[in-house]
């Protein structure tokens, strides 16, 4: 039963580090039908940069996630000014796939050469001796990351219900045409949306690096893997994406624990496999209906 | 108010309009008829900026529009219910609603007072303001056909242009959506609209254009136009014009 | 046919490969050749999913892997040779390739995409943490195969290789130039007419992974022997993506490009180890696309503002180069960088870039009839003629057919026969379901109740390329053609259901391939001079005059040799006079004994070509009879004009 426990909270923790990233592709997904293969990437900037103020420049951990977010916001502009932008114009999705892809790999390399090919600890604001609930050891920090993550998730629900601005970037995800004949700059709205997004990753980032090693290398997982929960959760679906984390980081370090950490990483990408080949909507997502 | 002059649009390698010229002076309510594929609603959506104009000009209140994004052309005033309604049908009527007004939010248009135009409009469609809190991909077709027309008035708009309001919809609702639109024109609202039925756009309308093939086969006085065989014959074939 | 001319300098090529090794003894350079020749291979195979279906793959590095695998397990626990393990490798890896494809078949684009990657990083793992089969990460050491005992020297499994790469090139060029290829491409162009012309994309899909897999799988072979030693970090994503980056900076749907590709993606991290010969390299050419930019600018083919962004790029990298002392780490950045660019300005390769850019120089060589044009049969007869027996017989039986979306009723209730020999027509306002139909009639749709039976059969639940293949042929309201390829490709995707020939024959050319080749290629022909596009036969569709495109479209679908034809709007966008040549050929076909269901809101159309019509409002039937019964029929005036 201890076992048990522990697989379940060290697994929701993940698993809402999953969710929070897979939010971002959602984000981009519904606006302007696109995705940022360098996801991942963003997350890795976001902590690596806020790693940099905590240590460089002795910045305090609350303090700098204000910083850190305002980077992610500028690093997803400018991934959707040179890398989207150009290819939704030519109306090439071959041209944002390799292009986002092809930024996420410039971003490693410049994050290898700035801050080396090491992996590095990050200070944790919070004890990092384990409480005992239920039988599990959980981390002060493990708790943070799920609050942050709902946190962030919620913010970003009530500015897309309660705020005008919100309602226009929904509105453009619903019918972009329809939302321009309202007096909405749909490309702007797309802009922002991939500010937001790789605001959400970096976020994510300093939230899971005090749990983690901090290197160039983190994003890579971790943005397929977000990207699995996105499919399985159903990309309209916000709270599918939930389900979606919690089910992949719980089976995740179920199998971890039980079979071996070398291993940990299949299931969630078979789970992925099998969603695209018999429900490419998602498990809470709608097919669309084929229109000729 | 709005000056079409020698208007060609098409998509692709499809030239649909061959240089049409419509006048929609304030204060009058104008209709374009003919049948599908005769070009109307590329006329629409080559005025509002949901296609690029290949020649010819639009103007509105004297501004040249024609190659402006449509949400610079929403922001100049016009508003416009498009075909098939497209209502935003994740979210609440009052969400749709709020969101006509989005340029007097931001400051693009004179603010007002938004709240208010909102009662206002729920008082003008009763149906929609039974069902303000619903999610508008809920509604019927034609509940949001009125929405589409209230969420256009909600931009306090110089001109309104309504793209076939009638598609789809079964006749007990079009005489409820044309009441509105003689409603409208009794208040004064300028507008340009677009229809397949002939017969009860015409009886709206101060002046006609008939559209044939892309081209204005012939435009009058609403009144006179009822009666003229040539509408007849662009919808159902018979007086070969060709 | 191909000429000894252009045979000419590929002879050359092969003759100096083959003579390489004995003019280079340096091993350095010959193993360095060597790989871009397997590179090659590998790129073969990706070519076909990244340029003939289409789709972005970052599962070929796994794939290549598996292909090394095969070898070096069957090698280490059991002591194959070369001559066991090539065949094990192409085979393991081709399966390998099918199970890929399981996931991707109903997805695209970057679905489709993140399955390739997923994929890639589950076999890695696999093959990393499987050590009691694979060795992990100590990986595994391969000697040089044995030829009559003796191990191979450097030179004589260079030679292996390079009559490998031939006889893949061969083999690849006929498949793709085949029915196979023109599947593919289809697939990739419009996968909807591609089912509705008999052409099944499920299958196809899983064909192209197959046999792309295939190829990787010898590749990954050949590299294992060539390098003697494998371990399973060779087989990253980086990897993966650099082989995409060879294929589109080479060129798609090209062997030279594979070839150009390859030897870029090979020579590259070797120029950017060695910082003098990048400056040198990098600088040289900013100098010529400089010139050119320059050239292209004074001839006014460009504009400046297209020319800055790849000119700042190619000066920018060669500054960059001065400025640093070591490039190596930077190569990543350097790849990524070469995408971008690549993507935006040069997305035809460099094979594709220097064609038009000879075109564009030269001035662009008649497409119309020159003195190779083809003389057309007129002796065939290109539409199976039906036969005239059983006209006004039903031949398609529509009962109380209901098509519901959610809350919706497209179809309510409809009832539809259509008699042998006629031309039904289908008329109603916007939004009355007609178009909606249209894809019940062809399998778009699965009807939500009520029977659709054709010829005696149901057709409710059946596939659309099935529907196709048992004799209903479709035209579409957005004309739905396979745009980059030429109009005679098009109606010989039409004509695939006439091709018995397996991949063997394709491969070796064996006559009856070549028998049903030339018959379809004849017949084609005939079809499209039918429909006065015999002249047009090598333009892109895509390049054709709307026109021309709809009657392209009406000929691809006769060569289904349907018996009931639906066309959907055919006359939309026509003027006068296409239209009447449409209506002459809509009677020519129907004199042959096709029938037709035809939807139309040209009314003159309707009224001169229609022996019945049925007219549909809100999903239901409101009136059927003559057209001119029809025409007068108050409830239409009604439904139409609302008077």
């Amino acid at each position: 039963m201890d076992m048990f426990a522990q697989i379940l909270s060290s697994g929701i923790a993940v698993g809402m580090i999953y969710a929070v990233i897979a939010f971002g592709f959602q984000l981009t997904f519904a606006t302007s039908g696109t995705l940022n293969f360098g996801q991942g990437e963003a997350l890795m900037l976001g902590a690596l940069v806020g790693l940099t103020c905590v240590d460089t420049f002795g910045m305090n951990y609350w303090v700098m996630i204000p910083v850190v977010c305002l980077f992610g916001m500028i690093q997803g502009s400018f991934v959707e000014l040179i890398g989207v932008r150009p290819a939704i114009k030519i109306k090439s999705e071959f041209g944002w796939i390799m292009s986002t892809i092809a930024l996420g790999i410039i971003f490693k390399n410049v994050a290898e050469n700035v801050w080396g090919r090491d992996a590095l600890p990050f200070p944790s604001p919070l004890p990092m001796e384990p409480m005992n609930f239920l039988g599990a050891n959980i981390l002060p920090m493990e708790i943070l990351v799920v609050f942050g993550a709902l946190a962030m998730m919620l913010l970003v629900e009530f500015f897309n219900r309660k705020t005008i601005y919100g309602k226009a970037v929904v509105a453009t995800a619903n019918d972009r045409d329809a939302a321009g004949l309202m007096g909405i700059n749909t490309s702007m709205v797309i802009t922002f949306s991939y500010a937001l997004s790789s605001l959400t990753a970096a976020f994510a980032g300093v939230l899971i690096a005090p749990l983690t090693l901090t290197g160039a290398t983190m994003g890579g997982a971790l943005g397929l893997k977000a990207f699995a929960v996105a499919i399985i959760g159903g990309l309209s679906s916000g709270m599918g994406i939930i389900v979606g984390g919690l089910i992949l980081g719980i089976v995740e370090t179920a199998t971890g624990f039980y079979i071996s950490t070398g291993y940990k990483d299949v299931p969630g990408l078979i789970l992925l496999l099998l969603v695209l080949a018999y429900k490419p909507s998602g498990l809470f997502g709608k097919s669309a209906i084929k229109k000729v | 108010m709005l000056s079409i002059k020698n208007l060609e649009a098409g998509y692709g390698k499809v030239k649909v309009l061959h240089g049409i010229n419509i006048d929609v002076p304030k204060g009058q309510v104008i209709t374009l008829i003919g049948s599908n594929g005769a070009g109307k609603t590329t006329t629409m959506r080559a005025i509002t900026g949901m296609i690029k104009p290949t020649g010819g000009e639009v103007t509105l209140s004297g501004e040249k529009i024609d190659g402006y994004d449509s949400h610079k052309i929403a922001r100049l005033g016009l508003a416009h219910s498009p075909e098939g309604r497209r209502v935003f049908t994740t979210m609440s009527v009052n969400d749709n609603l709020l969101l006509g007004a989005f340029p007097r939010f931001t400051g693009s248009r004179p603010k007002g007072d938004i709240k208010e135009d909102l009662e206002k409009s729920l008082e003008m469609f009763p149906r929609l303001k039974e069902r303000r809190n619903q999610l508008a991909g809920t509604l019927s077709g034609g509940e949001q056909q009125m929405l589409a027309m209230a969420r256009a008035v909600m931009l306090n708009p110089d001109i309104i242009l309504l793209d076939e309001p009638s598609m789809g919809l079964a006749p007990i609702l079009v005489e409820e959506v044309f009441k509105i639109i003689s409603n409208l024109k009794s208040q004064g609202v300028t507008m340009l609209l677009v229809e397949q039925f002939a017969a009860a756009a015409l009886n709206v309308a101060d002046y006609g254009y008939v559209l044939e093939n892309g081209k204005i086969a012939t435009h009058g006085p609403a009144a006179k136009l009822k009666d003229d065989p040539a509408v007849k014959a662009a919808y159902l074939g018979g007086a070969s014009s060709h | 046919m191909m000429k000894l001319k252009s045979l000419l300098p590929l002879l050359i090529a092969i003759v100096g490969l083959f003579c390489l090794p004995l003019f280079i003894h340096n091993p350095y350079y010959i193993h360095l050749a060597e790989t871009i020749l397997i590179y090659t291979i590998l790129l073969f195979g990706l070519d076909i999913v990244v340029g003939y279906i289409g789709q972005v793959s970052l599962g070929h590095a796994a794939l290549f892997g598996i292909g090394s695998y095969t070898a070096g397990v069957l090698y280490f626990h059991f002591g194959w040779t070369i001559w066991g393990t090539i065949p094990a490798s192409i085979i393991v890896t081709a399966f390998f390739g099918g199970i890929l494809a399981l996931p991707a078949l109903k997805v695209i684009g970057p679905y489709l995409a993140m399955v390739t990657l997923a994929f890639g990083t589950i076999a890695q793992i696999l093959i990393n943490e499987m050590t009691w089969l694979t060795e992990g990460p100590l990986g595994i050491k391969i000697p040089k195969p044995e030829l009559m005992g003796v191990p191979m020297t450097k030179a004589e499994y260079f030679w292996l290789v390079s009559a490998i790469l031939i006889i893949s090139m061969v083999i690849v060029d006929r498949f793709v130039k085949s029915q196979i290829g023109r599947a593919f491409e289809a697939l990739r162009d419009s996968p909807i007419a591609c089912d509705c012309m008999g052409v099944s994309v499920y299958r196809f899909k899983v064909i192209a992974f197959v046999i792309s897999a295939g190829f990787a799988g010898l590749a990954g072979c050949l590299y294992a022997y060539s390098e003697q030693y494998i371990s399973p970090n060779t087989y990253n994503n980086e990897l993966a993506v650099l082989f995409l980056l060879g294929i589109i900076m080479g060129g798609r749907k090209s062997r030279l490009g594979a070839v150009i590709g390859a030897a870029i993606i090979v020579l590259l991290p070797k120029l950017l180890d060695d910082i003098y010969l990048f400056r040198i390299v990098a600088s040289i050419i900013a100098i010529v696309v400089v010139a050119g930019a320059a050239m292209a600018l004074s001839k006014q083919l460009t504009t400046p503002r297209r020319v800055a962004i790849p000119l700042a790029g190619v000066v920018g990298l060669a500054a960059f180069s001065f400025w640093l002392n070591s490039i190596s780490d930077w190569r990543l950045s350097i790849f990524g960088f070469m995408i971008l660019l690549v993507v935006y300005y040069l997305q035809n390769g460099i094979v594709g870039f220097t064609k038009s850019f000879y075109q564009s120089m030269v001035g662009k060589a008649k497409t119309t009839r020159g003195e190779d044009a083809e003389v057309v049969d007129d002796s065939i007869s290109f539409i199976s003629a039906v036969g005239k027996q059983n006209t006004g017989a039903e031949l398609l039986k529509v009962d109380s057919l209901l098509m519901q979306f959610g809350g919706l009723k497209a179809l309510n209730n409809v009832d539809l026969s259509v008699k042998r020999g006629t031309i039904h027509g289908l008329i109603g306002p916007n939004g009355s379901g007609k178009s909606t139909m249209m894809n019940v009639l062809t399998g778009i749709y699965v009807p939500t109740a009520g029977s659709v039976l054709y010829a005696g059969e149901s057709v409710v639940g059946k596939t659309s390329s099935d529907i196709a293949l048992s004799g209903i042929a479709r035209t579409f309201q957005n004309v739905q053609l396979f745009g980059e390829m030429t109009a005679i490709q098009n109606i010989l995707v039409g004509l695939h259901h006439t091709f018995k020939s397996n991949m063997i024959e394709i491969a070796l050319h064996l006559p009856r391939y070549k028998k049903e080749e030339a018959e379809a290629h004849a017949r084609a022909l005939a079809l499209l001079k039918f429909v006065g596009l015999d002249d047009l036969a090598n333009e892109e569709a895509r390049n054709l005059p709307y026109g021309k495109q709809r009657l392209l479209e009406i000929a691809r679908a006769l060569a289904l040799d349907p018996e009931l034809l639906l066309l959907d709007e055919p006359a939309a966008g026509l003027t006068a006079p296409d239209i009447k040549e449409l209506l002459r050929i809509i009677r020519k076909i129907r004199d042959s004994g096709i029938t037709f269901i035809l939807i139309e809101h040209h009314m003159d159309v309707v009224m001169s070509v229609c022996d019945t019509v049925s007219v549909l409002d809100f999903g239901q039937k409101i009136a059927e009879g003559k057209p001119a019964e029809v025409q007068a029929n108050e409830k239409v005036i009604h439904a139409y004009l609302g008077t």
